[in-house]
């Protein structure tokens, strides 16, 4: 059974559908590329996933390790081990980093009958995952997101990722808007948690990320669907056609 | 003369009744019983006193409590505990010697209560008491000034550093139900000297009765006060406070205030910025939840060039509560220079609660800074998905983002005693407040 199994999936923001109908099955151990142009779902496809309350899921069905992903509620998800890296990081004053994902570890700890981490074990844990990224050990007592860089944001997100070890990752335009620096430093983040038993979705606009991080499969979103499914050779076609392409099929 | 009888409130004959008429008060206590008798009780047809419903206080006669209550230990156990710091304690009003401890005044510094003042015939008592907040305007302060039995009088010669601050604990024991208690602080600050206060109102009395506090400040130039007052009065306590401060050359006050207790609760913050250099900042915390009411009125007058001030005040509205924030900021044709700033947020933590935010700036000068502003929102939806798909769940997330939202008040905060306390008040209220307790 894959990890991720997506039927037939339909939702619509404010009575506008945007996923018409996706179909995509997602094993541990993998990476998925989905690719498409603005406006043809990317995000909606990430935040439905992820349990934004904004979305409608109209139609279809999504099995999350054979359980019904659709039923839970975004904290639940995420307690099972669904991570969604934003494309827009939200910024909370007056929560420190620490704090924050002291809270979030713990929670999806709790869910697991694990104990809380002691204070000396969870320091040892995010300095460690610190590192992977680069983060500089100040933004870690920041409060979250406010006043980051955009690089620094997206960083943060790879960040949570490590520390939180989630089963499916999602990652919805983490490349966008870095210079090629952060890029490479997130595309290592990914790249050093890339596991047998964990799974990720990258989401993204730019063929370039493909370059840093090897997708097992690529896909391509095109107005709510899934037009054409391939290895990493698919990225490159896009690369050299553009969406355009897919578009006209499509017509 | 008997239709003139009748016309005389309860609290007058109360007062003509009483003993305290005379002594080297006797004329001003008397003023201020005058001013009540002229001024009632406030109504809502007034402006400043629209929102407020008194009629469980009006409908009904709260003569001032007896001495001798005894303090639950509950209660006893929340009084601020500051290391080194001089500690009076009032019950119901009356100084308790017991629970006080006026040993570790260091040279320069007079702390005694208003009781000892008065028969030592001390100048402050003589020249300030009752010059500072204004009598004639506000009926509890008048009421206050006609009855306060005891108080705390606190005097600070020229440039005397305090390194601990002076506790002031006004405590509410069973007694005060159906009854009045009249604290009163009197605290003069000598040039170049440097105090921190600590004002705190606790009790755990359930039937209703009425808490009205004075706080008159005077500050010489080039001094700096710091006065952390935390309301925290029981569920039955009708509290109507005001706190009065005269700020001149060079001088700095600060005032960080808490409003957590109480059914109702009301403090008139009124701050004369006489002279050049004058800095004033001023941060507050009110959370209401259940039917709790909570009102700040502040007014800060800004009299001659080159003075500023500095006012950020936050509420938390849960259940059915309501709070008012009411800020005026008086600018004199005179007072070129001014830098003023104001800002009020609210958050509603449920939509049956009501919130109202008053700015007004009553501007004469033409160059000075003025920048307020006046939020009611609701916890931000972006946030609270973000921290649920990181696994927090939903009372936990709405915990930690109305606790960020507070925190950046309770961060100026300096005495560690009041902020945990005030944090402990913040927590309890809040669904998902005690697993973020467990964070700390």
């Amino acid at each position: 059974m894959a990890l991720l199994e997506i039927k037939n999936l339909h939702a619509a923001v404010e009575g506008e559908e945007i996923l018409r109908g996706i179909n995509l099955s997602v094993d541990r151990g993998e990476v998925h590329a989905v690719m498409g142009p603005n406006g043809s779902g990317k995000s909606t496809l990430s935040k439905v996933l992820a349990g934004h309350d904004g979305y409608e899921v109209t139609g279809g069905q999504v099995l999350y390790d054979g359980k019904d992903l659709l039923d839970m509620e975004a904290e639940d998800r995420a307690r099972l081990g669904v991570f969604l890296g934003f494309q827009y990081p939200v910024e909370i004053p007056g929560v420190a980093n620490t704090y924050f994902l002291k809270a979030a570890l713990n929670a999806i700890r709790k869910h697991r009958g694990e104990d809380e981490l002691d204070a000396v074990a969870f320091l040892k844990r995010i300095r460690e995952r610190a590192s992977l990224v680069n983060m500089d050990e100040n933004l870690l007592k920041r409060a979250v997101n406010e006043g980051f860089s955009g690089g620094e944001k997206k960083r943060n997100e790879i960040f949570q990722m490590a520390v939180l070890e989630p089963q499916l990752a999602i990652l919805d335009e983490t490349d966008s808007g870095l210079d090629i620096d952060a890029l490479r430093i997130v595309a290592q983040g990914v790249n050093a948690m890339r596991d047998p038993d964990r799974a990720f979705l990258l989401i993204t606009h730019y063929q370039r990320l493909l370059d840093h991080i090897e997708p097992d499969y690529v896909h391509v979103l095109v107005n709510g669907r899934i037009r054409q499914s391939g290895g990493k050779e698919l990225a490159e076609e896009l690369e050299r056609s553009g969406y355009a392409l897919f578009e006209e099929n499509a017509a | 003369m008997e239709a003139v009888t009748e016309l005389k409130s309860a609290y007058m004959e109360i007062f003509e009744a009483a003993a305290q008429a005379g002594g080297m008060l006797g004329e001003r206590r008397r003023q201020a019983i005058d001013s009540f008798e002229r001024l009632g009780f406030p109504t809502r047809r007034m402006e400043a006193w629209k929102h407020a419903k008194l009629d469980p206080l009006t409908r009904q006669v709260f003569p001032p409590a007896a001495p001798g209550g005894e303090l639950s230990p509950a209660v006893v156990s929340r009084f601020a505990d500051v290391a080194g710091a001089v500690r009076l304690v009032f019950v119901d009003g009356h100084f308790s010697s017991r629970h006080s401890d006026l040993s570790a005044a260091p040279a320069g510094v007079r702390v005694q209560s208003l009781d000892a003042a008065l028969r030592e015939d001390t100048d402050l008592v003589r020249e300030q008491f009752a010059r500072v907040v204004d009598v004639d305007g506000h009926a509890f302060a008048a009421l206050n000034t006609a009855f306060s039995a005891d108080g705390a009088v606190i005097d600070i010669a020229d440039n005397v550093v305090m390194d601990a601050p002076v506790v002031v604990i006004f405590a509410s024991s069973s007694q005060l139900a159906g009854h009045a208690a009249y604290p009163r602080i009197l605290l003069r600050a000598g040039q170049g000297s440097e105090v921190r206060l600590v004002q705190q109102h606790l009790g755990d009395v359930d039937d209703t009765h009425l808490v009205a506090p004075v706080t008159e400040l005077v500050l010489r130039d080039n001094s700096g006060v710091s006065l952390q007052h935390f309301q925290d009065d029981g569920p039955g306590a009708w509290h109507l406070g005001a706190i009065s401060a005269r700020v001149p050359r060079d001088a700095r006050f600060a005032l960080h205030t808490v409003s957590a207790g109480s059914r109702f609760a009301r403090t008139d913050v009124q701050v004369d910025l006489v002279e050049p250099g004058a800095d004033l900042r001023m941060n507050g915390l009110y959370m209401v939840d259940g039917k709790r009411y909570a009102d700040y009125h502040t007014v800060v007058r800004h009299v001659t060039d080159h003075s500023q001030s500095q006012q950020l005040f936050k509420g938390i509205l849960g259940g059915r509560g309501e709070a008012v924030f009411d800020g005026t900021i008086h600018v004199a044709r005179d007072a070129q220079q001014t830098d003023s700033e104001q800002q009020n947020s609210n958050l509603l933590l449920n939509p049956m609660a009501l919130a109202h935010s008053n700015p007004r700036l009553e501007i004469y000068a033409d160059d000075v800074k003025c920048a307020h502003g006046s939020t009611v929102g609701e916890l931000d939806e972006d946030a609270m998905f973000y921290l649920r798909s990181r696994g927090i769940g939903l009372d936990d997330a709405q915990a930690l983002l109305t606790f960020a939202f507070a925190n950046e008040v309770l961060d100026d905060m300096i005495e560690p005693a009041l902020s945990g306390q005030a944090r402990q008040r913040l927590l309890a209220l809040l669904p998902g407040g005690a697993s973020l307790e467990a964070l700390e």
